[in-house]
């Protein structure tokens, strides 16, 4: 259960996190940044309520308090050729 | 192509589809026409569309509603095309992904040249077998 896989992108467990939340006490933001969770190709859109979740249940931080994990544009995964130039179907 | 429900109470039955050829990392396999390039190798008993980048771990579908990307595999020569959402052609050609070079790991630095005699040397080679 300790293994299991929060952030598949980034390959970070449970234990990754856990151990981190306690050792630094830290916000949403600090534990991405420490461990990667949340950073890899699907942007975060996968773990971050686990994320947030474990931060919660070590520290008691509301994840919409102090230093949120922030959600930037674009969304989704995006390839360079959706943005214009390149026309495929 | 056993492990198919060819019989559902909402979906209906499967029975005379038309197949559709394919290669997976060169191999031939054989789908259903309308198979998603994950439902047609999970019905081929593939069951690794890609290894993670850095770990080499295994990767299949996770969401399989193309919300995770976990399913990413390269369909002629395009890269990270969902394999959940994308569905068979005739002759597609699909790449699983594969571990990346780690400039920060010395036993898998990837084939690229670390000083510049070495891009020389490499660079001389080449002209030499294009000549
Ligand atoms: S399995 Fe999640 S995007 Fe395809």
């Amino acid at each position: 259960m300790k293994d299991v896989i929060i952030c598949r992108c980034e390959e970070v467990s449970l234990t990754d996190l856990e151990d981190a939340a306690k050792k630094y006490n830290c916000s949403a933001r600090e534990l991405k940044l420490r461990t990667r969770a949340g950073m890899g190709f699907c942007g975060g859109r996968t773990c971050r309520p686990a994320v947030d979740k474990v931060l919660t249940s070590i520290t008691g931080e509301d994840p919409t308090n102090n230093i949120p994990l922030k959600v930037a544009p674009p969304v989704r995964p995006l390839s360079l050729s959706d943005l214009g130039g390149v026309n495929h179907d | 192509m056993t492990k198919r429900i060819i019989d559902h109470p909402v979906l209906g039955t499967i029975e005379n589809e038309r197949t559709v050829t394919f290669t997976f990392d060169g191999k031939t396999y054989e789908g259903y026409e309308r198979d998603t390039i994950a439902s047609a190798l999970l019905a081929n008993d593939v069951r690794t569309i890609r290894r993670h980048e850095a770990t080499g771990n295994p990767r299949s579908i996770y969401c399989n509603i193309g919300h995770c990307f976990e399913c990413r595999c390269t369909v002629n020569d395009v890269s990270n095309i969902r394999a959940c959402l994308t569905l068979i052609e005739e002759n597609m050609v699909v790449k699983s992904g594969d571990v990346q070079p780690d400039p920060l790991n010395p036993n898998n630095e990837g084939p690229l040249p670390r000083t510049y005699e070495e891009y020389a040397e490499r660079k001389a080679g080449d002209t030499d077998e294009n000549a």
